[in-house]
This record gives C-alpha cells, sequence and structure tokens, in this order.
C-alpha cells in the first residue's frame, strides 16, 4: 500500500502524546466556547457584582460583614456558579449535541486529556469574566480586612470545582443547563440550607469557609478551616474530571 | 444457528442459504454476527460481513442501519451483540487502530468557527501527524478545496463542506475509509472527481466503504455492493446482479390514456401485463417486461387512434427494489 500522494509507507502505529491532546482540545473548545454573545451575557452578569460592591462602597456605615455578605452572596453563590456552568457545561456538552465531538472522540487520542483540556478551556474563559468584576467588587466596598485576597483565593477554587463538575454534567447529560441551574439554586441555595450534614456537600460551602477563613467574618455553613475550604473542591474537580473522563470513553458517540 | 452471512450474490427473496456452523468472518473490516438495540428498537440486526481493500458499497434506504453499523465500525457505539474488528483490533477500545481508520461522518456538523486549514490542520495534528499543516493543505488538494482563505466552515456551501470532511479523512493516510453519504450536495463535477479519488484509494489496497441510498451512485462507485434494509443484510455482491434483479423484477406503470378500457385489452391480447386496473384517464399495470412494454406502447396507441398522454413508472426507485428483495413483492 502506498500513501495518498503515492509513496511507500508502512502500517501505522501513531498516537497522540497526552500533552499534544490537551493542548489540541484546549484550542478548539476555546474557540467553540469563546462566542461573542456568551462572553458579553457573562459579563454583564459579573458586572453587577461591581456595581454592588459600589454600592456598599458608598455607604458610610459600611462594615466588612457588609462586604463579605455581599461577595459570598452574590458573588460566590451566583456569578461564579453561572458563569462556570455556561463554560464548563458547554466545554464537551455543546460538542456533543452538535455531534462535533466524533472529530476530537475518533482519534488516537487517550480521553483524560480532551477532558482536562475541556475543563482548561472553560476555565481560561470563565477566570477573567468572573475574577475581574468580583475582586473590583472587593476592592470598591472599601472595607478592608483581607476582603480581597479572601474573594480571589475562595473565587479561583470555586470557579475551579464548579467547572469540573459542570464539564462531567456536559458529558453526561443533553440539558445541563437545566441539571446545572436545578444543583446551584435548588440544592446549594435552598437544600444544603438545612443543615451542616447536607451541606457537606454543597460547593458553596467550601468557598464561603475560605471567606470566613481569611477575613473572620462570621457566616452560617461556613465553619471550615482554610485547607479543608481549598482542599475538598480541588479533590472535587480532580475527581469530576476523572468521571468526564470514563464517560467519554464510555458513551455513544454521534 | 441461521445467523451467517447472506448469499455471495444477489438471489430472490425466497432463496436462502444453508448454514450449519458458526463462522468467524475475517477482513480489513469482519463483522460477526453484530446487532445494535436502542431500546426496544433493533437498528442492526444479526449483520455478517468481511470486506477487504478496493472500494465497497453500502446500500440502503434511509433508516436502513446504515449510519449505526457505520458507527459500530468506527467505535462510536459498541454492538449490542456480535463483534466487529477493523484491522484485527476493536476499534473502540484499540487507541492505535482509530489511527489508522477515518471516518466521514453523515451529520454536517464542523467546527464552524475554523476556516478548512485550520479544520483540516487540527484533524491532521489530533491524528499526530508530522508538519500538519502541510498534511492539512494536501488534503484540501485531494477535494480541490486550496483557495478558500480565511472563509470559515461556517459560511461554506454544503457541498465545500462535505469536501471538507473527506479531506479531514484523508490526513491520517488511512488503510480503512468509511465515508457516510459522502456525496451529498456534491455538483455533478465534484461528484465525479470524489468517485475518482474513491478509486484512486481502492485501486492502492486500502479499504474505502461508502454507503449511499441512490442506486446510480452506487453503479460508479464500485462493483461490490452490500445491502441493508430494516437493519439486516438483505444480499451482497456484484453490482450488475442488483441492477438485473431490479430489472427482472415485476414493474408497475400508470399509463395516461384517451381510451382505457380499449388500450388495456390490447396490452392483454398482447401478453403485455400479468395485472393490470382501470380508471377513467388511466390503466395501471403489472408487466415482468418492461423492455417490451416500452417498445410496443406508442406503436399500439398509434395503431389504436388512442392519445398517450403519460407513462409513469410507479415503483422504479431503490425503495421498492428493497421491498422486493425483502418481501418478495
Amino acid at each position: 500500500m502506498t500513501a495518498v500522494d503515492g509513496t511507500p509507507r508502512p502500517a501505522q502505529t501513531r498516537s497522540v502524546p497526552w500533552t499534544r491532546a490537551l493542548a489540541i482540545t484546549y484550542r478548539v473548545v476555546l474557540r467553540e466556547l469563546a462566542t461573542r454573545g456568551r462572553i458579553i451575557a457573562l459579563s454583564v452578569l459579573a458586572f453587577l457584582s461591581t456595581l454592588a460592591g459600589f454600592a456598599v462602597g458608598t455607604s458610610d456605615s459600611a462594615t466588612l460583614d457588609d462586604g463579605v455578605r455581599l461577595i459570598a452572596g452574590l458573588g460566590l453563590a451566583g456569578v461564579v456558579p453561572v458563569v462556570a456552568l455556561v463554560f464548563g457545561g458547554a466545554s464537551i456538552g455543546d460538542l456533543r449535541d452538535d455531534k462535533t465531538l466524533v472529530y476530537l472522540w475518533l482519534r488516537p487520542m487517550d480521553r483524560s486529556p480532551m477532558a482536562f483540556g475541556a475543563a482548561l478551556a472553560a476555565l481560561t474563559l470563565a477566570t477573567p469574566i468572573t475574577m475581574i468584576p468580583l475582586v473590583a467588587a472587593a476592592l470598591l466596598t472599601g472595607v478592608g480586612g483581607g476582603i480581597v485576597g479572601a474573594t480571589a483565593l475562595a473565587s479561583a477554587v470555586g470557579l475551579i470545582a464548579y467547572v469540573a463538575v459542570f464539564t462531567m454534567l456536559g458529558t453526561w447529560l443533553k440539558r445541563y443547563i437545566v441539571w446545572g441551574l436545578a444543583y446551584i439554586l435548588i440544592w446549594e441555595g435552598f437544600i444544603a440550607q438545612a443543615g451542616a450534614g447536607v451541606a457537606r456537600f454543597a460547593l458553596r460551602k467550601y468557598t464561603r469557609s475560605i471567606m470566613v477563613a481569611v477575613t473572620d467574618v462570621d457566616l452560617d455553613l461556613a465553619d471550615f478551616s482554610l485547607g479543608v475550604g481549598i482542599g475538598v473542591p480541588l479533590i472535587t474537580a480532580v475527581a469530576a474530571l476523572a468521571v468526564a473522563t470514563w464517560r467519554l470513553a464510555k458513551q455513544d458517540i454521534d | 444457528m441461521s445467523d451467517l452471512p447472506p448469499p455471495d450474490v444477489f438471489a430472490a427473496p425466497s432463496a436462502s442459504s444453508v448454514v450449519t456452523a458458526p463462522l468467524v468472518l475475517e477482513g480489513m473490516i469482519a463483522v460477526n454476527q453484530a446487532s445494535k438495540f436502542f431500546g426496544s428498537v433493533v437498528a442492526v440486526s444479526d449483520v455478517s460481513f468481511a470486506i477487504n481493500g478496493g472500494v465497497t458499497a453500502l446500500l440502503g434506504p434511509n433508516g436502513a442501519g446504515k449510519s449505526t453499523l457505520f458507527r459500530m465500525m468506527c467505535g462510536l457505539t459498541p454492538p449490542s451483540r456480535g463483534s466487529i474488528t477493523v484491522l484485527g483490533a476493536d476499534p473502540r477500545t484499540d487507541r492505535v487502530v482509530r489511527g489508522r481508520i477515518a471516518l466521514v461522518p453523515q451529520q454536517d456538523a464542523l467546527f464552524d468557527h475554523l476556516t478548512a486549514l485550520e479544520f483540516v490542520t487540527v484533524a491532521a495534528e489530533s491524528q499526530g501527524m508530522g508538519s500538519p499543516g502541510e498534511v492539512a493543505e494536501h488534503a484540501l488538494g485531494q477535494v480541490a478545496l486550496t483557495d478558500t482563505g480565511d472563509k470559515r466552515v461556517g459560511e461554506f456551501s454544503k457541498g465545500m463542506r462535505q469536501r471538507v470532511k473527506v479531506a479531514t479523512a484523508l490526513v491520517n493516510d488511512p488503510e480503512v475509509l468509511i465515508l457516510d453519504e459522502p456525496l451529498t450536495g456534491l455538483d455533478p463535477v465534484q461528484r465525479r472527481r470524489m468517485i475518482e479519488l474513491f478509486h484512486r484509494l481502492g485501486d492502492d489496497g486500502r479499504c474505502v466503504l461508502v454507503s449511499s441510498h441512490v442506486l446510480d451512485e452506487v453503479a460508479r462507485l464500485g462493483s461490490r455492493v452490500l445491502v441493508i434494509a430494516q437493519g439486516r443484510l438483505i444480499a451482497q455482491g456484484d453490482y450488475h446482479d442488483l441492477r438485473g434483479l431490479m430489472d427482472d423484477r415485476p414493474h408497475r406503470i400508470r399509463l395516461g390514456v384517451s381510451d382505457p378500457r380499449r388500450f388495456a385489452t390490447a396490452l392483454v391480447d398482447r401478453g403485455l401485463v400479468s395485472a393490470l386496473s382501470l380508471d377513467a384517464d388511466h390503466v395501471v399495470i403489472d408487466t415482468v417486461d418492461i423492455d417490451a412494454v416500452g417498445r410496443q406502447l406508442a406503436p399500439l396507441a398509434v395503431e389504436l387512434g388512442i392519445r398517450l398522454t403519460e407513462v409513469n413508472p410507479l415503483d422504479d426507485d431503490l425503495e421498492s427494489v428493497f421491498r422486493y428483495l425483502v418481501e418478495g413483492r
């Protein structure tokens, strides 16, 4: 047998190295995710937290407590998970839904770099859209007390965990947005408020714990140490991407 | 067990192959008693065949199970029963063998934000090819799509998108090409060029499997044909046998005539029809001798002084051939 251009060739035993597969997936997913509408809509959502921070900062009676509650209640409970859901869920979910996943899946590549590359692309877009407005909001509150550093750390940890979990969700469910919103609004926003036991299974508890650990402000259901607040979400992220990898290997591809 | 490949030549539906023992087929693509169920829906049922180098056409109507069979061959979905091997390995689990297969999927989806060159370059990179840019340019040249510049594939016509998909399938210099309706949307010139390309690849010893639901396309694709209908492989063999079968089967034709009763009587008298029905303006005839009917219709109408306004074959399509093969009617 000869090559398409007529030159003789041996039997092929090609496969793509892990890092190259990661880079290819990252580039492709990044281009697919970075639509103008998505970026504008999510930036507007995140900017609302900046406006709220400014509003708090203009008040003469603003305290550190007010600032932390604003960041925890609007930023960590709303902006971070929603932005992560849109990008993380779409990173593989959209490729699966529009049937372009076949162009990556049917290659001599491992599944894990596909999952990690997709999540990394989602994180690349979600990070500036989320963290710049939230850190700006923390700055504009003008309450000091380590709120800026706490916001940056909690947002970063939360983004990594949420993006990974929602990337996994995108490999699994067609309506990942609906299920993701149900998790954010119903599980984290309602059921997990019922008690400390249930709250352990809500990422929000860990990001709130980071805020509390750094600022010493008292928030409900946020009693983990800084180490646990950072460690558990990161472990969750790795586990979620491992499941996404397994799911990619096992699922039917259209 | 009655689960073996259909006969190697086309046969009337009543013909049967007697099977005495299970047989494991071998080939560049080997499908052994493969079935695929989606819940209670049987998409592919107990299909067996083996093919090697050259062009083979997989012929079947829409919904026959062609795409599901192709997806199983590429490892995109596992068979519910039976086995499929490509180049001796399971493409679903063997990463290396996936690098020796190429698929042109039926669906139109592409990464619409990329240019053709970017899209095919990504394919070359993800196949582990060195100099992916050069490989991509060469592949685009194979499908005459080198001058699309910065235009994104999302702005391409259906035919251009189809050619991009074929170029993508060429980048890894594949030993097995699985092409699901690759000629859809192409203009006649591109269609001819593409068929020539498939033949070049097949002549080179590659296993090229092309699906189609258009009989005339299959005629030009190659002489080896697999026919699938209702998820079952109903025949395999030479295209010319299929064509003969199509010509030999009973045909139904509607004739528009000014005096249906007198014209029908004349057709019966001449032994041209095996059955007929009438209405005010038409005669619908069944005939097994389509050539004789074709030759004699007009002279007969002239001879009888009857105006012939319509000659309309009612079953000259692939569906009716499949119906005949499957159901004998």
